[in-house]
């Protein structure tokens, strides 16, 4: 008989710490990326530029969060939506509460409304219907951008109300609570993933969905819930857009489903499925600002900054392709 | 045995960090004969085999093939010598044809550099012909069972004029049928003097097809053998190194009520009016060929599948049982029988697996009691013997019969009334099956009906207190343990 080691009694704090500092790879190379811009402009460590690097990665985050969930439900998972979800969420609110009169609150809950209405779409055709999941976000992304447009005739819903914007203008001392938002659903996230039933058995499914139904894992629930989710957060990410800029516009989030993908991915989250971290997302999310702000504060021309970025991407998934392979175990 | 030698391994050595894999391994090998190579998973068999195949360099020692010293340091190499490897694992392109197939990467090409359709299925058609195939050269290879695709692979090596052809456990999913026939092409082979290297776990196979075989054990060399006038028991010995008697199954009473019983199962055109019983602490062996329906029973029986009439009733009350969720709930538990595919996710750690199917009972408001979590899998894995360093070591770490251990331990966990097995042992080497049978004995002991689907007769024999035998869908005969019989039981299968 195997003797197994005493039972250690865990506790909860160490382990969140541990979840962050996971992929510590990740923090080693963008504390490098920050070695030129220290020297060359110093004003990057400002409280000022690093509370405005918090702000302007909010809305990524929190659509990175939804492509954690979506990605790691396997079967192919990919949310190619994303973006037009944010543009038709939050126009179809603030539109209500800028021509209809509708309460603040009343235009937010059709928002999110909307996102999940649009996840839970996604998930069931990709479930019950079994349309691959890029073919059917991408088919979504592209009607759901079709009906931002007949609805606003392709005009902005400009001056947003107070109430609203105060989501972005306002916070805890000289934190916006969109910060607090973003960074809640990071923690919540990552409770879910790693403390709940939901979470283990998204990775079951994930990692084997034949072994997880055998188990008695109701595999197509899990999955509907995973895309759900992922509407939902893109709606929270429309919210946060429109406070930002006041207006919620019909072009809002266009392309910014890649960069929520991207940053899952150079945070060691699989395209496989079964596999991913919040705190490797978070990492990646923080990477990408960091390397938008810097290249801003040294005036790089964008073109670079987009070579650049496309490199940083393809190196973060060999790294991932060496750390898996059987060679560096 | 005047054959000639062809290749021969003197002193081969191979160690990877941490392991010495092999060990002065010293064997010759014949033409036109089909030496067996035995031993545990782990004895370094695959190891010695990728050797041969060019995938791993030794480290020291010599391999001589037709007299030369050779050295290979890529799968390219070897194959140009002459050794062709099929591996367990098929890798052939599902959606292009055997011919093409066949003659992957050397297609032929007419006088103006395009493809020549006609000499590709022509050469292929000569190769099939001459090894007694059932396959046509446009055959499209994703639509051909498993055994057919082996034989493509095996026509591969053959097409390259492969002097040596590696078999790695050809049989572990194929028919009876089509086992007789792959037997058919490998003394084809034979008689074109090309020498067989062939590794299986199945030891009446080897009597029946080997010449001669070689165990190996922990990396060394054990013995070689010409396979005329032994007996099972003694290559068992030889492979596990003392004198390992499988443990017998303690007949049941037969007298306690049925726990489950199968009423009329039907689902069309898969299997037809099944009906039969599984008592208190029985084992029900379910016999038959491979794709007699047995799996499929079994998979609607559990929910994964639908049947279109019949009923099933467990402890005298009819159960409708529409998922695999709804069968956990009435105490059925599924091993199945493919372990790699629907067993376990094998990312995940050995804890996290045992405990999938009761997260349920040990949450609280969604949120999992992770002291549960890990007392329940700590239980399971002292109870069942699990090998593992720790609860969290990831399934894919673990040898197959430890992998199998965690699927049972799994279901144990749910406290069925009956545990179905599919295959139980397939692929497991013969220590780790003889831990499997005991632990199947003192389930039944505590009180558990088994219901078991295997194609090993010796271990249907060995382990049932009933044996049912399918065919086509059909339920042929129902055999207590003392008429049982090879033959009675191959009859009814096939008959």
């Amino acid at each position: 008989m195997v003797q197994n080691p005493p039972l250690k009694k865990e506790i909860l704090m160490p382990k969140i710490l541990k979840a962050f500092i996971g992929s510590y790879g990740l923090v080693f190379v963008i504390l490098i990326f920050c070695i030129p811009v220290t020297i060359i402009r110093p004003v990057f460590w400002s409280w000022g530029n690093l509370s405005n690097i918090l702000v302007q990665m909010t809305v990524i985050g929190v659509l990175t969060m939804g492509q954690v969930f979506v990605l790691i439900s396997g079967g192919g998972g990919i949310d190619l939506s994303v973006g037009s979800t944010l543009a038709f969420s939050a126009i179809l609110g603030a539109g209500l509460i800028r021509n209809s009169g509708f309460p603040v609150w009343a235009g937010l809950l059709v928002t999110l409304l909307t996102g999940i209405a649009v996840g839970a779409f996604n998930g069931l055709i990709i479930t019950k219907i079994k349309i691959s999941p890029l073919i059917t976000t991408l088919a979504v992304q592209t009607a759901v951008r079709g009906l931002v447009m007949i609805y606003t005739g392709g005009a902005d819903v400009t001056n947003m109300p107070r109430a609203y914007t105060d989501i972005v203008s306002k916070g805890i001392g000289s934190i916006s609570w969109s910060v607090v938002i973003t960074f809640a659903i990071f923690f919540i996230t990552m409770v879910i993933l790693r403390y709940t039933r939901y979470g283990r058995e998204l990775y079951a499914v994930g990692g084997n969905e034949y072994a997880a139904n055998v188990s008695g894992i109701n595999v197509t629930k899990i999955r509907i819930a995973a895309y759900t989710a992922c509407g939902l957060l893109a709606s929270v990410a429309g919210i946060i857009t429109t406070a930002r800029l006041y207006t919620a516009g019909p072009r809002a989030g266009t392309g910014m489903e890649l960069t929520a993908i991207s940053a899952a991915v150079i945070g060691g989250t699989s395209l496989a499925g079964g596999k991913g971290y919040v705190s490797g997302a978070v990492l990646g999310v923080i990477f990408l600002q960091i390397i938008d702000n810097t290249t801003n504060l040294m005036a790089i021309p964008a073109a670079y900054v987009s070579a650049l970025k496309g490199a940083i991407i393809l190196g973060a998934a060999i790294l991932d392709r060496i750390r898996s392979s059987d060679k560096f175990k | 045995m005047a054959k000639e030698v062809i290749l021969e391994v003197s002193d081969v050595g191979k160690s990877f960090p941490g392991v010495n894999a092999l060990e002065n391994i010293s064997i010759q090998f014949h033409k036109g004969e089909v030496h067996a190579l035995l031993g545990e998973n782990g004895a370094g068999k695959s190891t010695l085999m990728k050797i041969l195949a060019g995938i791993h360099t030794p480290d020291s020692g010599t391999i001589r093939l037709r007299g030369k010293e050779v050295f290979f340091n890529k799968p390219k190499q070897s194959m140009e010598a002459g050794i062709g490897m099929v591996h367990q694992e098929l890798c052939l392109c599902p959606h292009q044809t055997a011919a093409e197939n066949v003659y992957m990467g050397r297609s032929p090409v007419n006088k103006f550099g395009f493809f020549d359709w006609k000499k590709l299925n022509a050469d292929a058609q000569q190769i099939f012909a001459q090894l007694d195939m059932d396959v046509r050269p446009s055959d499209v290879v994703g639509n051909l069972s498993i055994a057919k695709q082996q034989m493509i692979e095996i026509a591969k090596a053959a097409s390259m004029n492969a002097s040596i052809i590696i078999l790695d456990e050809p049989t572990s999913s194929v028919t009876e049928e089509e086992r007789l026939a792959l037997f058919n092409m490998i003394r084809r082979l034979k008689e074109k003097d090309v020498a067989i290297i062939y590794i299986s776990h199945r030891m009446e196979e080897i009597l029946e097809i080997a010449d001669c075989f070689t165990i190996l054990r922990d990396g060394h060399f054990i013995v070689t053998k010409p396979v005329e006038g032994i007996t099972i028991d003694e290559i068992i010995t030889g492979m596990v190194g003392r004198t390992l008697t499988y443990v017998e199954h303690e007949q049941s009473s037969g007298q306690d009520e049925p726990v489950m019983e199968a009423k009329g199962l039907t689902r069309r055109g898969v299997f037809e009016n099944i009906s039969f019983n599984v008592r208190k602490g029985e084992v029900l062996g379910l016999a038959g060929l491979v794709g007699a329906g047995r799996s499929e029973v079994a998979r609607c029986i559990f929910g994964l599948d639908k049947m279109d009439s019949g009923a099933i009733w467990i402890n005298g009350r009819e159960c409708s049982i529409h998922s695999p969720r709804s069968a956990i709930n009435y105490g059925v538990g599924f091993v199945t029988e493919d372990r790699k595919m629907d067993g376990s996710v094998l990312e995940m750690s050995v804890q996290e697996n045992i405990t999938l199917p009761i997260l349920k009972t040990i949450c609280k408001a969604g949120f999992i009691n992770k002291t549960r979590d890990h007392l329940i899998a700590r239980q399971a894995i002292e109870n069942y013997g699990v090998k593992t360093p720790s609860p969290k070591q990831k399934v894919v770490n673990l040898s197959g019969g430890n992998q199998q251990k965690v699927i049972i331990a799994k279901w144990l966990t749910t406290n069925p009334k009956v545990l179905i097995l599919d295959e139980p042992t397939r692929g497991i080497d013969v220590g780790a099956k003889n831990e499997i049978y005991k632990m199947i004995n003192e389930l039944t002991a505590k009180g558990l009906a088994v219901i078991m689907i295997s194609s090993e007769m010796p271990e249907i024999l060995r382990m049932s207190d009933r044996v049912i035998v399918m065919r086509e869908g059909k339920i042929t005969a129902e055999i207590p343990k003392k008429d049982a019989t090879q033959d009675t039981i191959m009859r009814f299968a096939i008959q």
